[in-house]
């Protein structure tokens, strides 16, 4: 509206000056007519009522001359002599300057008082039009929406093309929507970039040709730029419509960041959903593997157990069977393990525990796989306690052991030592078997890496699997874990462990006085 | 063992299965009953007056773990948990539900003889409790308050003791930390995992011949300890 206004007034001038002469020139012609029943003084009256009314409806600028033209016409039609501008009756001159004067000041205030109603009705509409299009906001669900209502708006308010461009990317700005704007890409990047780094949400940058860019700040972060284009014939943009734009903008940041949150909560249910859809393919294919596996351990020891006792050779096979599928059971719960642990579906439950229980529990757990070797723990008496996934770090020492006792030949050492450097504990596994070849030490923790080249490493069962696990699982502890070759030969894997905060012990509890 | 046929129910749904655990128990001298759901299961429960219970966690009509529940509501039967590995809440929950161990699948006859032995021992022994106990090289003196190494007196705190009273009654069985720290701190430390992580590790160093490799107080990872005679 604030435009159009102007555009009115300037279109109209011409027509209400012309109808303010017309006007005056008929009242002098009533005037005329009437001057011998009718006082002079009472003439006057029509000529200010004239002005007044001329001031109300045709403007300040039609006021005034219709003023200066109803002096003039009533000195020279109805003061004696008539037909002159002379005046015999100096007394006359007053009536003038009055007369002159009243129209001159009622005519203003006339004005005045209409140019503020048709201000006030100006910003009601803008009110309201603002108000419209932020309850169409409020309902938008798509950004292209967003785009439709904004331009609407302001070709509506204000006949200006406009066109949002939103961030993509780290680098640059693209259009939300088809539009045909023509704007300068760098004009808008630097209108991000200025609103961004000086938090000014009310900069706004100008081009010569009647571009603006300005800035749509969210409340945590920028959401684009706003870019307008005023109508050719409006040169500039007024204080008023300076302010009205602001609003807008900052109307179109909240839509926008109202939307980017709307998505960010349906992400994160999908992901809440394919989560749990993972996860339960995960224990399905694990329940129907293990299914199986068990029935076959279980056939192959009731055939090893049954009576009459089988021959050694039957005996020898049943046992084979028994031993084959526990492989193949521990090779499946390595692939489920590595699966779950690569979608990320792993929540640790870190507990603080002293390393030396698990390390025990994993050589319990591993049993006759290393009768052949010999296993020493060395750790320092004053090791502290670590925060770590029990289960998880069972995994890791066994997977650890039972590579050191496949590698390294029978009655062989197999050492566990530990120590703190800095803010972490180091622990590490060695044996004295063959070793790493050099070449592999680099990505011997990738998936299906095997250590030896194929021949050998045909003999010994394995899928390149294990260390991938003892990797996945440290880096999820944010630890690290490296494979050397020791001098003596045999292979060391370290790890490390961060030594965070442990938690204090609460003194009566450890004296045990409680009772 | 007593001269009369322990009573089995097996609450599995997995045929197979059912089938060799069957055939295991009968070689031992066990009188089964097979229920294929956790209905059927606690009819028989109830029917059979069993000796011991073998129940399969995942069962196509509920949860084990509410089978552990409406049982314990009325017997003491012990219970005996076959599970997979990848669930150690579960076996948690069911343990701390009332169970006595678990069992992962897949596991061998052997191991599976092993553990209903163990269970079905207790269930013979009953309440009665001896006054002296002899674990390995341990003698446990509970008149006397007094534990001896080979001959050598130990000296344990009030806590330790208790410690190892609560873990010895419980042979054969998987006690979970829960389980442990409210018997022997009370029901207010429930949380304290790593109180009773250092005191499992002080009775091991005063006990085990090596505590890095014990033969008594054995770890269940992510679930609890096992007291082993």
């Amino acid at each position: 509206m604030l435009f159009k206004t102007t555009n009115f007034i300037f279109y109209s001038s011409l027509r209400a000056y012309a109808l303010s002469i017309f006007t005056c020139i008929a009242l002098v012609a009533l005037a005329t007519t009437l001057l011998p029943y009718v006082d002079l003084a009472n003439i006057v009256m029509l000529f200010l009522l004239a002005v007044f009314l001329i001031s109300i409806y045709l403007g300040r600028g039609a006021g005034i001359l219709s003023a200066f033209l109803s002096v003039g016409l009533f000195d020279y039609f109805c003061v004696q002599p008539r037909f002159t501008f002379a005046v015999n009756d100096a007394q006359y001159l007053l009536t003038f300057a009055v007369m002159l004067t009243v129209a001159l000041i009622t005519g203003q205030l006339a004005a005045k008082l209409r140019a503020q109603a048709e201000l006030a009705r100006q910003r009601e509409q803008t009110t309201q039009a603002l108000y419209e299009m932020a309850r169409q906001l409020s309902a938008a669900l798509q950004l292209n929406q967003v785009c439709e209502i904004t331009a609407a708006f302001l070709r509506n308010t204000a006949d200006m093309q406009s066109l949002i461009l939103i961030p993509k990317g780290d680098d640059a700005l693209m259009p939300a929507a088809p539009h045909q704007v023509w704007y300068e890409p760098h004009m808008a990047w630097a209108a991000y970039q200025s609103a961004a780094h000086q938090g000014d949400s009310a900069s706004m940058l100008t081009e010569p040709d009647g571009l603006y860019y300005l800035p749509l700040k969210g409340s945590t972060r920028m959401r684009g730029v706003l870019v307008l284009a005023l109508p050719q014939d409006v040169p500039a943009l007024a204080s008023e419509s300076r302010e009205l734009l602001l609003a807008v903008a900052s109307l179109v940041a909240i839509a926008i960041e109202r939307l980017h949150y709307v998505d960010v909560a349906r992400n994160t249910e999908t992901q809440v959903a394919t989560e749990r859809l993972r996860s339960s393919i995960l224990s399905a294919l694990s329940h129907d593997l293990r299914t199986p596996l068990t029935v076959l351990v279980g056939m192959a020891d009731s055939l090893a157990l049954s009576k009459p006792p089988l021959s050694s050779r039957q005996q020898e096979t049943a046992q084979t069977l028994r031993d084959q599928s526990l492989r193949l059971s521990a090779m499946v719960t390595n692939l489920l393990d590595m699966a779950r642990l690569h979608a990320g579906e792993v929540i640790l439950r870190k507990e603080w525990q002293p390393v030396e229980e698990v390390i025990g529990a994993s050589i319990q757990m591993l049993g006759d796989a290393l009768k052949q070797h010999e296993i020493k723990v060395s750790l320092p008496p004053d090791f502290p306690m670590l925060e770590f996934d029990a289960v998880l770090m069972e995994r890791v020492f066994c997977n650890l052991l039972e590579n050191a006792a496949k590698y390294s030949p029978a009655q062989t050492l197999i050492e566990i030592s530990a120590y703190v450097e800095g803010a972490h504990a180091h622990i590490a596994v060695r044996d004295h078997g063959c070793g790493i070849p050099a070449p592999k030490l680099e990505d011997i923790f990738g998936m299906f890496v095997r250590g030896h080249a194929a021949e050998t490493a045909n003999q010994i069962a394995g899928t390149g699997i294990g260390l991938a696990i003892c990797h996945a699982i440290i880096s999820a502890h944010v630890g690290t874990i490296k494979a050397d070759n020791q001098d003596i030969g045999g292979a060391c894997i370290t790890f490390t462990l961060p030594l965070g905060n442990p938690p204090d012990f609460n003194a009566a509890m450890l004296e045990g006085d409680l009772t | 063992m007593s001269t009369l046929a322990p009573v089995i129910v097996l609450i599995e749904d997995e045929i197979q299965i059912s089938r060799f655990v069957r055939a295991a128990l009968e070689d031992e001298g066990c009188q089964v009953h097979e229920a294929a759901t956790s209905a059927q299961g606690l009819i028989d429960a109830a029917n059979r007056k069993p000796d011991l219970i073998l129940l399969d966690l995942g069962l196509p009509d509920g949860d084990g773990i509410q089978v552990v529940e409406s049982l314990r509501t009325w017997s003491s039967v012990p219970i005996l948990i076959l599970s997979a590995r990848s669930s150690e809440q579960d076996k948690i929950a069911a343990l701390d539900a009332g169970a006595d161990d678990y069992l992962t699948k897949p596991f061998g006859v052997g191991e599976l003889l092993a553990r209903v032995r163990a269970l079905l021992r207790r269930r013979m022994q009953g309440a009665e409790s001896e006054p002296v106990a002899n674990v390995g090289d341990l003698q446990l003196d509970f008149a006397r308050r007094s534990v001896t190494r080979a001959g050598e007196a130990i000296h344990l705190t009030p806590i330790e003791y208790r410690l190892l009273c609560v873990l010895y009654a419980s042979a054969g069985r998987v006690l979970t930390q829960r389980q442990i720290l409210r018997e022997v701190w009370g029901p207010g430390h429930a949380e304290s995992n790593h109180y009773l992580r250092i005191f499992v590790g002080h009775l091991r160093q005063k006990i085990e011949a090596d505590p890095a490799q014990p033969k008594h107080i054995l770890t269940e990872t992510g679930v609890g300890y096992r007291f082993h005679i």
